[in-house]
């Protein structure tokens, strides 16, 4: 009977063992291929151009729409501190974009997730915190900008942009703080649903370009106004 | 061969338990440091390892064969311990893992946490290998003796 139960107690071990052995093996050959995904590098030269082509046009466009105006010089009926506010305001953004810490992104050959981490930060931080919200959003409920032409066509078409733009890249971020976690991408997940470095450049990408075709619009507003007024 | 690997991971072992051990003591001091708690809460975290490193030192000195011996055991030793020295210096030193730099601890303690639990059921399930083994062992000797035995009687009978 003693015999017999060292002998359960023997194939116990080994059972155990076993166990753990494959757990082991499992994780170290995990953490290897975890490793790997992460070290991932996207060659983003070609489609860095393109964006880079179409941003520099983009502020081409807003600084000449916002050019129109010059306070010593105008003579319409419009409010001069209402036109100096927004002009004002759509310089301060067109600074936020062209400074350093937001052009660096567009002069990289290659990215790897912590270039698309800290692309979506700082987008978030420059482009939406400071531009969007601290700028335009707060000289939308200003008085004198109240009282200029069409404020009624531009203020909604801000607000709901704004909106969605805010939390247009919050999943990109959650997603790449995630991935410290273990998890089970495959190259066939990557191509077909979402690649946490491309895709979330890509994604961040997009997001900047709505905004700054939203600051498009405004200028191209304001441009109308002051050559109308 | 079979006893060279053996006596390789049996080495290795003990080495690996002293890497893992410290790697993880660093980050856990770490951690607390970070939460303010005193070193008291994270002693145990350790109990498994020095339950671990008793039961070798137990091994080594009663020279128990049925584990000092068992390569199965040895290697799977080497494997979880060089697992957890990965883990450990991955959460230390992979600069890939975002959460690594974005709390300026220099350590993902996000990453670290999720292994807390697979390190203690794998450090467990040796400890309770290692004893069962011991068992083993133990019967081993007990039948070697019997057989040793019931040899030298059957050679006097011979002789007689």
């Amino acid at each position: 009977m003693k015999k017999l139960l060292l002998e359960y107690a023997n194939t116990f071990a080994y059972t155990i063992t076993g166990l753990v052995f494959g757990c082991a093996f499992f994780l170290l050959f995990i953490n290897f291929y975890h490793m790997q995904e992460l070290s991932e590098t996207v060659d983003v030269s070609q489609y860095n151009d393109n964006n880079k082509a179409s941003i520099e046009s983009k502020v081409q466009t807003i600084k000449d729409n916002i050019g129109v105006y010059s306070q010593s010089t105008y003579r319409g009926n419009l409010s001069i501190y209402g036109l100096n506010n927004v002009q004002a305001r759509l310089q301060n953004c067109i600074d936020i974009i062209e400074s350093e810490e937001m052009m660096k992104y567009l002069e990289l050959d290659e990215i790897g997730i912590n270039d698309s981490y800290n692309f979506v930060v700082d987008y978030k931080n420059n482009i939406l915190n400071d531009c969007l919200v601290m700028q335009v959003v707060s000289m939308l409920n200003t008085d004198t900008v109240q009282s200029l032409t069409n404020y009624n066509v531009i203020s909604p078409l801000v607000e709901s942009n704004v909106n969605s733009l805010l939390d247009s890249v919050s999943y990109v971020q959650n997603n790449i703080e995630n991935s410290d976690h273990y998890y089970f991408t495959t190259d066939s997940n990557k191509n077909n649903f979402f690649d946490l470095v491309e895709d979330s450049y890509s994604t961040t990408m997009n997001s900047y370009q709505n905004t700054l075709d939203l600051l498009v619009q405004i200028s191209y507003w304001y441009r109308s106004i002051v050559l109308g007024g | 061969m079979k006893r060279i690997f053996n006596g390789l991971f049996y080495g290795l072992k003990f080495l690996l338990l002293i890497a893992a051990f410290s790697l993880s003591l660093f980050i856990f001091l770490r951690m607390n440091m970070r939460l303010d708690k005193s070193f008291v809460s994270v002693l145990p975290q350790f109990i498994p390892f020095v339950i671990l490193l008793i039961l070798f030192i137990v091994n080594m000195l009663f020279k128990q064969e049925g584990v000092t011996k068992c390569l199965f055991y040895n290697l799977t030793c080497s494997l979880v311990l060089t697992t957890i020295v990965l883990v450990s210096l991955r959460a230390i030193m992979d600069t890939n893992m975002v959460l690594n730099g974005k709390y300026g601890y220099g350590i993902d303690f996000n990453f670290f946490d999720n292994f807390l639990a697979y390190i203690d059921m794998m450090v467990y399930g040796l400890i309770i290998s290692n004893i069962l083994f011991m068992f083993k062992e133990k019967d081993n000797i007990k039948d070697e003796k019997i057989e040793s035995d019931k040899s030298n009687k059957s050679k006097r009978f011979k002789k007689a």
